[in-house]
């Protein structure tokens, strides 16, 4: 049976796959389409992504055909398997199979199908939902929202649906404060020879000689190895690689030396070197993948001589600013104005980070806003992360939600059961992700600190922040809140411990309370005071 | 060991391409001890997925050295 395979992410054509070989023999031929439908689960879809491991799934499928041609006894098949993103309507794959008769085509076909479902390396990725139509603002923003997350689950969704970026490899220097994406092995023992850890003699261990000859001097670099004899001595500097195993070094203030000859006094149990592979073995992991690479880290991987590790990317942070009412931190501000904190908020947070920030005012005009945004289009699209600050609300010049739906996000969630900061806006669009953030200051401290680093912890590949128990070093009286609180405070230590002391703040509009803050401690919702003593949840807050 | 991650895999792992050094022949359940002992998040994987070895699904008889490229292949949904 003649057979031709492809896989290519170029279109399938209703013509495609047609031959004029066999004509006159083949008195059948059975074409069939496999179609991209519109909907996936019950949702409207765009488009199907698929993914193959393209020469195995190729192979694969000639493998199948050649098998069966020996049931149906078929004169040629043609097969072509497109990938990548295809939108819904047009043709995922193409089987064309030639036969004498029909019986054998009808048979080829339906079981190489069967087949290639369960064997062939090819994946449906993703469905791709259809785009709300551009610039209209849904009417469900000013809908009461349908259900309200808890704060542990908004987190949980946002750990779930953030996927890590893909790793690449960079040099040591690029790589400070990278997650590490692969293990790294030891190539080598460390140490990879005995070394000394005295300046002194090395002699055999157990030899009883009293004088010994010195048939050597080594230093730190040197590498001579030889096996001693008993009786011979070498003479060895700090951290020089011994000549043999089985060696133990006599510190030189117990020596007498004269000559080339020494004379030995006292010797202890003590063998004064460090083991060939005793801090590591060849083959042993060194770092395994997640760790974060600071001095310490990299140095490591530095010893073991991995100077370009696979690590975590930058990461593109847009940050779109809006409100009409703020105005730059140089700036007086007229009645009704404040001062913009958020940018300066954002920036602060970013830029210790191995990420590239990008700051944008948008108008206050929803139509503005949507000119602005096309004009910058290509920096936005490129971004992993992307925040908007402002407008996340219900209120009539909230459009982030709109905004972002326009860009082609998936709005997750757009409330948070949670004090400051609910009206928190959470979307994905395939691998990126927004954020809008409530204006006020403490929302920002919340929901930075609460749900973008989770999400800026998955993207990079380190473990996403948790809360941590801790005492109250004073008693925190709250009226009594319906929603779980993200409360401001100092963690210090103090006696031995460390100790939570909850800040003033008003409303989420505070931005004293913030230089002192350096936790955030979760009062459950319902609570109307804590006693100073009681055990706390809190997030630690380093930046 | 050159190994290949494709669809959630590739997603779960964060990236399409790993290298794993390995001594000796392994079999394939010694094999995915050493890929769970790298990767634990791969772990949930292990029930469903296939390996294949340069190009080819294996079996129990497969044995995988150092110069194999090796595919882990989760459940297929072509067509």
């Amino acid at each position: 049976m003649k057979i031709e395979v492809q896989i290519t992410p170029q279109a399938i054509e209703p013509g495609d796959g047609g031959t004029t070989d066999f004509a006159g023999t083949a008195g059948a031929i059975a074409k069939f389409a496999g179609v991209v439908r519109d909907e996936e689960d019950g949702e409207r879809i765009a488009a199907l992504e698929y993914e193959a491991f393209s020469p195995m799934a190729a192979n694969e499928m000639r493998r199948i055909l050649t098998s069966l041609a020996k049931r149906f006894p078929c004169l040629a098949a043609h097969v072509i398997h497109r990938v990548g993103i295809i939108p819904s309507g047009e043709t995922a794959i193409l089987v064309v199979i030639l036969a004498r008769h029909r019986v054998e085509a009808f048979g080829l076909l339906a079981e190489f199908m069967n087949r290639l479902k369960q064997d062939v390396p090819i994946w449906k990725r993703r469905a791709l939902p259809l785009r709300k139509p551009a610039f209209t603002k849904p009417a469900s923003t000013s809908r009461p929202p349908s259900q309200i997350l808890s704060m542990t689950d908004a987190r949980a969704h946002i750990e779930t649906l953030v996927t890590p970026r893909p790793a690449a490899e960079a040099t040591l220097e690029q790589a400070a404060g990278r997650i590490l994406r692969e293990t790294v092995f030891a190539s080598e023992d460390q140490p990879a020879h005995d070394r000394s850890t005295r300046d002194g003699y090395a002699i055999l261990r157990n030899d009883p000689s009293t004088t010994y000859q010195v048939i050597d001097t080594l230093h730190a670099a040197d590498w001579r190895p030889r096996q001693l004899k008993t009786g011979e001595a070498v003479r060895v500097a700090t951290g020089a690689s011994l000549p043999c195993d089985h060696l133990q070094v006599i510190m030189q203030e117990e020596v007498e030396r004269h000559g080339d000859q020494i004379k030995i006094g006292a010797r202890d149990e003590n063998t004064n070197l460090r083991k060939r592979g005793e801090e590591i073995r060849a083959g042993d992991p060194v770092l395994t993948a997640g760790a974060r690479l600071n001095a310490g880290t990299l140095a490591v991987l530095a010893t073991a001589g991995c100077v370009r590790p696979r690590v975590s990317p930058r990461i593109k942070v847009v940050h779109l600013m809006t409100g009409d009412e703020v105005v730059p931190p140089g700036q007086t501000p007229l009645p009704g104005q404040i001062r913009d904190s958020n940018s300066t908020l954002i920036r602060s947070w970013v830029t210790p980070l191995p990420a590239d920030l990008w700051q944008q005012r948008l108008p206050e005009n929803f139509e503005r806003a949507k000119t602005s945004i096309t004009a910058h289009l290509p920096q936005i699209e490129n971004a992993d992360l992307l925040l908007v600050s402002g407008g996340a609300s219900v209120g009539d010049k909230d459009f982030t939600r709109a905004l972002l739906e326009i860009l082609g996000f998936e709005i997750v969630f757009h409330r948070v059961n949670l004090r400051p900061g609910a009206p928190l806006i959470f979307g994905v669009a395939g691998s990126r992700v927004a954020f809008g953030l409530p204006g006020n200051p403490l929302s920002h401290f919340a929901g930075w600190h609460t749900f973008v680093s989770v999400a800026l912890a998955r993207m990079t590949g380190a473990r996403p922040p948790t809360f941590l128990q801790g005492q109250l070093a004073t008693a925190l009286a709250d009226a009594e809140c319906p929603r779980e609180t993200l409360w401001p405070a100092s963690c210090q230590p103090a006696a031995g411990r460390l100790e939570l002391t909850p800040l003033r703040w008003h409303s989420a509009g505070d931005v004293s309370c913030l230089a002192a803050a350096n936790a955030l401690i979760r009062v459950p919702a319902n609570t109307s005071a804590l006693p100073a003593g009681a055990t706390v949840e809190y997030l630690s807050i380093t930046t | 060991m050159h190994i290949l991650f494709f669809a959630q895999i590739k997603d779960a792992a964060g990236l399409a391409e790993w290298d794993l050094p390995v001594a000796g022949e392994l079999t394939m359940g010694e094999l995915w001890h050493r890929i769970i002992a790298a990767r634990p998040e791969l772990a949930v994987f292990q029930k469903s997925t296939r390996l294949a070895r340069n190009g080819e699904y294996a079996d129990a008889t497969t044995r995988f050295t150092n110069a194999d490229e090796v595919a882990l292949i989760p459940p297929v949904s072509g067509g």
